[in-house]
């Protein structure tokens, strides 16, 4: 068919006709060729220049000259290797192993909810329940933790409480200014990051898939077992990730609750950088980029974490 | 016009502009600054008797534009080094006993002419040349920092827990108060106390607490990495609220800590005292500096009216009844007599007391200044990395 013998078609009466008579500035910000296509770049333009290109500085930097008091151009690993000789690395480590145990609790304590709210509230009111885990982020973080302190103390809440009722005769104190007061911390920090990405992961999960699973005689173990996990598994790899990383870079968590020297991957960064100590501070952050990243590509492996972008059907 | 045609007239008229206000010479830019403000990037220390620097202003007869301005070394680096520190500021506030050899190595302050300060007849003969505090405001033998506050960190204790005031660090070290002691956070202060007690006690041989060789920062983090596995600390503390709350709940029974922590802390309660160790004590103090863009902007006369304030008995008297700290002029005990309308009999005695029990602390042979920037500093931060780790 060719342009001569093709039909006029008549634009539609309305839309059709005040397309064609919009102004060209108007067509610019609604046409498929002009802001709307230029929009879909926004997000790249973003990540390069908040993202990509901060790392790549944080890698340059860390192979740059410390002088007295800045850095000079050169190449040199002595950050790296002043990280890994001193005992930053098993600081780093037991940072891991803190945050790793909080993922763990978190997801003991918070995925019950996410289910528990998916399963059992009616689901007009499911958004509103989960709604209500963002209350404690409207408090500033320092006064979270800090209001901690007179709970856990040794003259705390809870220990006073135990004395009470009978069931010590002297404070506890291992239960603040601890590797165990770290990981309180960044649990309640930390446990509606699990409840948000479970719930979502939950949200992919058909009700009738449990109706099918007490049909067929399931347990509540298996069911929860073999059925949900390995279906909101992205999920939960998600909400662990958000878990991990706060718990290895919040620095107040060690500060306000760990023992004497307590600390964890954003502090260790935080001395260097007051210290001037600039291509150490940005090892330190490379490093734990590259574990990030490296962690991500494992969940990625194993989870395909492409599923949490699926459209829910 | 097109737009190089434009961005050239734009040049060509600036550059004009710009030749034009040079050949008025410096007396044009000293005109210009007349009037204007001081933008002072200070923190909240730096001011007293009012909520903002009004009163500081009022006495100065300048005005003062005020910027907060945090603690933080890399901060004030990175702003007045590689930022715009230069454009924004006139005047900025650091610790002395290093920022200001950081500064002025790189060209962002300048060298001041104290003859234009008055009160620098009062200042504290330590900071006279070849003084004990003498290097904390000067480099290279020109002086770049005048001193507006100081003191002698000292340990806090609980007396009704201890039933007794110690007078050595090495209570701190005392097994019966094992897990009830408090250290601060920072490898600086705390590694030159310990190095202090550990020298004056004669346990081990240490040069210069400030400024300590690798191998005596190495025995200083041993032995605290010895009573640390022993359980002998309850916690580093960081922060202001912090190092009080550890105080005022009586979580620790003894702190290494800032003045006025302790004040804070005794006032929600417990009865806590700063004591006077027999060993020594790290001083430090806070310096004012002139920034090279405010030389540039013509603010020196402004600039020398507020170190002038800084260094008056009106400032001292007042920085020690708001914050406790040291006034680092001479007179104060004077000016306090004098000034029996804004002190009443009980302030002043109260002040004059703690001014007392400061000069008691001062005099301690062992004491050593602070030094931001040790010359082994890597050394000092991979052993308090190995004492974090313990």
């Amino acid at each position: 068919m060719t342009a001569e013998t093709s039909p006029a078609i008549e634009p539609p009466a309305g839309r059709g006709r005040d397309f064609a008579a919009k102004p060209r500035w108007r067509r610019l910000l609604t046409g498929e060729d002009g802001i709307q296509k230029v929009i879909f770049y926004i997000p790249l333009v973003f990540m390069t220049l908040f993202f990509a290109l901060p790392v790549a500085l944080t890698l340059v930097w860390s192979v740059f000259e410390r002088t007295r008091f800045w850095m000079e151009p050169g190449l040199t690993l002595f950050a790296y290797e002043t990280f890994f000789t001193s005992a930053r690395a098993e600081n780093f480590l037991h940072a891991m192993a803190h945050s790793a145990s909080a993922v763990v609790i978190s997801f003991v304590l918070g995925f019950p909810i996410a289910v528990f709210v998916r399963r059992r509230v009616p689901e007009i009111a499911q958004h509103r329940v989960i709604l209500l885990f963002i209350l404690p982020f409207m408090i500033s973080e320092l006064i979270r933790l800090f209001a901690l302190r007179p709970v856990l103390s040794r003259h705390g809440l809870v220990n006073g409480f135990l004395m009470d009722i009978g069931v010590i005769s002297e404070p506890i104190s291992a239960i603040l200014f601890t590797p165990l007061g770290v990981v309180i911390g960044e649990v309640l920090s930390f446990l509606p990051f699990m409840v948000f990405s479970g719930f979502l992961a939950m949200e992919a999960v058909q009700k009738y898939i449990f109706e099918v699973c007490d049909d067929l005689g399931a347990g509540a173990v298996s069911t929860f077992k073999d059925i949900i996990v390995p279906l909101a598994a992205p999920g939960i790899f998600a909400g662990s990730v958000f878990i991990f990383v706060n718990g290895l870079g919040v620095g107040l968590i060690p500060n306000i609750l760990g023992g004497p020297g307590a600390t964890n991957a954003g502090s260790i960064v935080f001395e260097s950088i007051v210290a001037l100590d600039f291509p150490l501070a940005m090892a330190v952050s490379a490093i734990m980029i590259v574990t990030l990243m490296a962690l991500l590509y494992i969940g990625h492996r194993l989870f395909d974490l492409t599923r949490i972008l699926e459209p829910i059907s | 016009m097109n737009q190089s045609e434009f961005t050239r007239r734009l040049f060509m008229q600036s550059m004009a502009g710009f030749a034009g206000a040079a050949a008025a010479g410096s007396a044009f830019t000293a005109m210009a600054a007349e009037g204007e403000a001081l933008r002072f990037w200070a923190p909240g220390i730096a001011k007293v008797a009012a909520k903002d620097f009004s009163a500081m202003a009022a006495q100065a007869g300048i005005e003062i534009n005020n910027i907060a301005k945090s603690a933080r070394a890399d901060e004030a680096i990175q702003k007045m080094v590689v930022g715009d520190g230069q454009k924004l500021f006139d005047a900025l506030t650091d610790n002395g006993g290093g920022m200001e050899d950081a500064m002025a190595e790189n060209k962002a302050v300048v060298p001041l002419d104290t003859a234009k300060i008055p009160n620098w007849a009062n200042i504290l003969p330590d900071y006279n040349e070849g003084g004990a505090a003498a290097e904390t405001i000067r480099y290279e033998g020109k002086v770049y920092a005048v001193p507006y506050i100081s003191n002698a960190d000292s340990m806090a204790y609980n007396y009704d827990e201890l039933g007794f005031h110690p007078d050595s660090w090495g209570v701190m070290f005392d097994s019966q108060f094992k897990g009830r002691v408090a250290l601060q956070n920072d490898y600086g202060p705390t590694l030159t106390n310990v190095a202090i007690y550990l020298k004056e006690s004669g346990k081990i041989e240490i040069d210069n607490p400030s400024d300590m060789k690798p191998n005596e920062v190495k025995a200083v983090c041993e032995f605290l990495i010895d009573h640390k596995k022993k359980g002998q600390f309850r916690t580093f503390w960081d922060g202001f609220q912090n190092g009080v709350d550890l105080l005022a709940s009586k979580e620790v029974v003894m702190s290494s800590c800032w003045e006025p922590i302790q004040l804070v802390a005794r006032k929600k309660g417990a009865n806590i005292h700063y004591g006077t160790m027999k060993e020594g004590h790290q001083t430090w103090n806070n310096v004012l500096m002139f920034t090279k863009g405010g030389r540039q902007r013509g603010m020196d006369d402004a600039f020398y009216k507020l170190a002038n304030v800084y260094l008056s008995p009106w400032f001292g008297a007042r920085t020690l009844s708001t914050f406790g700290f040291a006034p680092q002029m001479t007179g104060v005990d004077d000016y306090l007599n004098a000034n029996t309308a804004d002190f009443d009999t009980e302030t002043r005695e109260r002040l004059l007391d703690i001014l007392e029990r400061k000069q008691q602390r001062y005099a301690v042979k062992g004491n050593s200044w602070q030094n931001v920037f040790p010359t082994h500093i890597r050394d000092y931060l991979d052993w308090w990395s190995r004492l974090q780790a313990a």
